[in-house]
């Protein structure tokens, strides 16, 4: 027979039965559509969040996509005059 | 469960209605996540129907079979995830700290600051009052493994609810 290891720990117990969890009401079957519903609305990280505590990092954040858009323009310019 | 394996559907139904609180909560015990524990307990039974034949009362009783289905499910999805994670690091999910008692902070704090080994260990044997046996065919571990895996998770809540109860009670 297993020996209750919590029978000396009544502080512990004491805790342990503070830990109540709400069960949600839920049907039995998935609804696979709800499963990517939810999938998509989960909060996440962002990724750029490390950008955003410095000035430097919401500079570049703005430069960037500025001077990406110059340069995908100026490559047909060029393909042109190349051609 | 027998009646279930006879072809009755509605025997299905009481053992959903049985079941499914302790499987919600061990699991939401040990991930915090609503939405993943309620993937895992439909999981659990879209398996059970699948599987159904496989089940012996030899085997163990059907609390152990459903906990040992669930334990799977959800070690399973959370390797799965562990490695998307480390593919695209930006799709970790925020944790939910909707903690209003201090008290039930510092316990849901302690349980999931255990590590994962452990934290399995004294969530069946306390809160679902599984015997050591039962413990090591879920988590199909040792019997022995499973007699210091609780004895380290106790050793680990203790140290960490001291250390939080004497620390809130400094200020």
């Amino acid at each position: 027979m297993d020996q209750d290891p919590f029978r000396e720990e009544h502080f512990l117990r004491k805790k342990m039965d503070e830990y109540h969890v709400e069960i949600p009401d839920f049907p039995m079957k998935p609804r696979p559509w709800e499963r990517w519903i939810d999938f998509l609305a989960s909060p996440a990280k962002n990724p750029f969040e490390s950008f955003l505590s410095t000035a430097s990092g919401i500079l570049l954040l703005k430069i960037v996509p500025i001077i990406g858009a110059i340069f995908l323009t100026l490559i047909p310019i060029f393909l042109n005059f190349i051609g | 469960m027998i009646a279930y394996q006879n072809g009755d559907d509605a025997a299905l139904n009481e053992i959903y209605i049985l079941y499914k609180n302790p499987l919600y909560s061990f699991v939401f015990r040990y991930t915090r996540e609503e939405q993943l524990s309620i993937d895992i307990v439909q999981d659990t039974f879209m398996r059970l129907q699948r599987y159904k034949h496989r089940y012996t009362s030899e085997k163990g009783n059907l609390k152990s079979f459903l906990f040992q289905i669930a334990y799977r499910l959800m070690v399973n999805k959370l390797n799965r995830r562990k490695k998307w994670q480390s593919l695209l690091p930006f799709l970790v999910p925020l944790e939910n700290d909707e903690m209003h008692h201090v008290d039930r902070m510092t316990i849901r704090d302690a349980v999931a600051k255990l590590p994962e080994i452990h934290r399995a260990v004294i969530l069946l044997f306390y809160y679902h009052d599984m015997s050591q046996q039962e413990i090591a065919e879920i988590l199909n571990i040792p019997l022995g493994t499973v007699k210091s895996r609780l004895h380290k998770s106790i050793q680990l809540l203790k140290e960490e609810l001291e250390v939080k109860d004497y620390g809130s009670r400094s200020f």
